[in-house]
């Protein structure tokens, strides 16, 4: 026995005392708390869980192709490039029999029609929360722009979001690259800045609930989580102050979805876990704790049926059709929308 | 070699692996090209620093210059003060240095986030004056300039006392004394015998509050409500949003080089900073 194999097997040795174990690595809040521990029970499989708040942080944590995880959510837009980048591992559909779950719509979805690489996790949109007792409802992104909101109004802190409002209340695709629109664009961002309280993602849910804010452009997620927490009963209904609309130009739409990487050493395990998370009762599950729609259409028979025709979650398929998917962007167009954000924020 | 350099060696290679070999990286980033989604390519460039030169970077960097700037200042105004009488409390010195210190027991961030509570439409001070009938509107606190100095002041005015403290402590009483019994008035002793001797702890007070504001991103963000960038939001957005690795380490490499410049600038020929 030479010194490799000696260490080869220790390290086997290792790796069996500690029982077999899978890493994943997901967005913070996305999962219900029982959604792991179940699997681990059932499987026998241990989980290191690892979250992440941004893309940017999940990527530069993968990118070096040893980074230790297993399992990865990466956006719609982020698929291709990771593809390009050879991090992803093809998926095997033999291995993954509750795919017929998934909702008609992300059975082939664009960024990736076959399923070859990702399976469809969770999606929403971006649109506008505001207080009822505004008197008057916005209804489409130009109404971001009414001097009556002056202070009261907030947008996200994400330059793709701000710029895809911007574009739809001039006609533009929200993917443009178009040094024109993107300027105008901007023009339209820098006219807004006087109105904007802040430049707020997630920590708007809070200001919205106690009041400070009276509209704000949100992700239906947080839309969803601020209505159920400013609602109140009256009548055994449920009435929140707060309400939330789909912009009438056009807004856009956002999936994360579930891949392996291919860095992954227990790709079968990998599998049995986007498996498990694809039966419904675990994506109503983590739908009821979230707020968020699962891409899994079989989840539906399982929801409350609050949850199920909620109108932020689950939109009709008229108020879907005036979607835009983000896509990826070109470096020369990336850089010229950072370059005008930074003059849009000085 | 010497018993000396023996035990110095933990120190130096701990120093070459903690600062030397990352800065040595964030210089080679900055000479590489951005990478599409984050990371670094060939060929070697100096454009990340030609960058620089646009006008739009030279605007933040005056803009943060500016509100590090004030904000040291306050320190100062709060802070010496505060040093004076605690180095003035006998037997009590030790309570009050410990209380300067009892704020950093829990993290800058959630000591931040309690001042969004406090300085919100329908956080405590507006609704206290609001029930009060002081005002009926309320005050506009938070996600503005005001606030975003108020966290700095805040958060580093420990940074100024404690050398302060340190410089006037070691202060001896009798040259107060013999101003007095030559006729110099409090306000005169301050202005030209304390004051005077106390410069080297309020440079040291300045450099140690300064610096640190100059790249704060947190305080801008969450106080200011992302409406401006500082040089440190503008770093940071590199490295997140804007997966642009090599500029936003040739911004840090900028930043730095402003920071020693003032500390060179702040030392006098042979003096200690603290």
């Amino acid at each position: 026995m030479n010194r490799r194999t000696f260490l080869l097997g220790a390290a086997t040795a290792a790796a069996c005392s500690r029982g077999a174990r899978l890493n994943v690595f997901n967005w913070s809040d996305y999962v219900a708390p029982d959604t792991v521990p179940n699997f681990e029970r059932e499987f026998g499989l241990r989980v290191r869980y690892g979250t992440y708040e941004s893309i940017p942080e999940m990527l530069a944590k993968v990118m070096s192709g040893n980074s230790g995880w297993d399992v990865i959510f990466p956006s719609a837009e982020y698929i291709q490039p990771m593809r390009d980048m050879g991090l992803l591992a093809r998926l095997n559909h033999d291995w993954l029999p509750n795919l017929s779950n998934l909702e008609q719509q992300f059975q082939q979805p664009p960024w990736d029609p076959g399923l070859d690489w990702s399976v469809p996790y969770m999606h929403g949109a971006t649109g506008i929360v505001y207080q009822k007792s505004l008197g008057w409802e916005p209804r489409a992104w130009s109404d971001l722009w009414d001097a009556r909101l002056a202070g009261k109004l907030t947008m996200l802190d994400d330059p793709p979001e701000v710029f895809a409002a911007c574009l739809k209340t001039l006609g533009y695709s929200l993917n443009s690259s178009d040094p024109t629109q993107l300027k105008a664009a901007q023009q339209r961002a820098i006219a807004q800045k006087p109105l904007v309280r802040a430049y707020l993602n997630a920590e708007v849910r809070d200001q919205l609930v106690a009041g400070d804010v009276a509209v704000a452009q949100a992700w239906a997620v947080t839309a969803a989580q601020a209505i159920a927490a400013a609602s109140e009963r009256s009548d055994g209904v449920s009435v929140s102050k707060l309400a939330f609309s789909f912009p009438s130009e056009g807004f856009p739409r956002y999936a994360d979805n579930v891949a392996i990487l291919r860095e992954s050493s227990r790709q079968e395990a990998a599998h049995r876990f986007i498996d498990y998370l694809l039966r419904p009762r675990v994506a109503a599950a983590i739908v009821e704790t979230t707020h968020t729609a699962a891409c899994n259409g079989a989840a539906q028979d399982y929801l409350p049926e609050a949850l199920r025709s909620d109108p932020v979650l689950y939109p009709s398929a008229e108020i879907l059709s005036r979607g835009e998917w983000f896509a990826p962007q070109s470096a020369a167009g990336q850089r010229l929308r950072d370059r005008l954000w930074t003059e849009i924020k000085t | 070699m010497k018993l000396r350099n023996i035990f110095l060696q933990p120190t130096a290679m701990l120093m070459a692996i903690t600062m030397l070999a990352p800065l040595a990286i964030i210089v080679v980033y900055s000479l590489l090209t951005r990478g599409a989604y984050g990371g670094v390519e060939l060929p070697w460039t100096i454009e990340n620093f030609t960058r620089l030169w646009d006008p739009v970077y030279g605007i933040i960097f005056l803009r943060s210059f500016w509100i590090a700037a004030v904000a040291t200042a306050l320190c100062l105004v709060l802070g010496f003060p505060l040093a004076m009488f605690i180095a003035r409390s006998g037997s009590r010195k030790n309570l009050y240095l410990s209380l300067v210190i009892l704020p950093f027991w829990t993290s800058f961030l959630i000591r931040t986030y309690a001042w969004m509570f406090l300085l919100r439409d329908t956080g405590i001070i507006n609704s206290v004056l609001q029930a009060l009938g002081i005002i009926r509107e309320p005050l506009p606190l938070l996600y503005n300039d005001g606030a975003v100095i108020l966290g700095l002041v805040y958060g580093f005015l420990p940074f100024m006392v404690l050398p302060l403290y340190a410089t006037l402590e070691r202060l001896d009483p009798s040259l107060l004394e013999a101003a007095a019994d030559l006729g110099a008035r409090p306000w005169d002793t301050l202005v030209r015998v304390t004051l005077p001797l106390c410069a080297p702890g309020i440079r040291a007070g300045a450099i140690l509050v300064f610096v640190p504001c100059l790249g704060t991103y947190l305080t801008s963000d969450l106080l200011g409500g992302s409406k401006t960038v500082l040089i440190g939001n503008l770093v940071q957005n590199q490295f997140t949003a804007s997966r642009d690795w090599p500029f936003g380490a040739a911004l840090s490499l900028a930043l730095m080089a402003v920071a020693m410049l003032l500390l060179f600038a702040a030392r006098r020929n042979g003096e200690e900073l603290l």
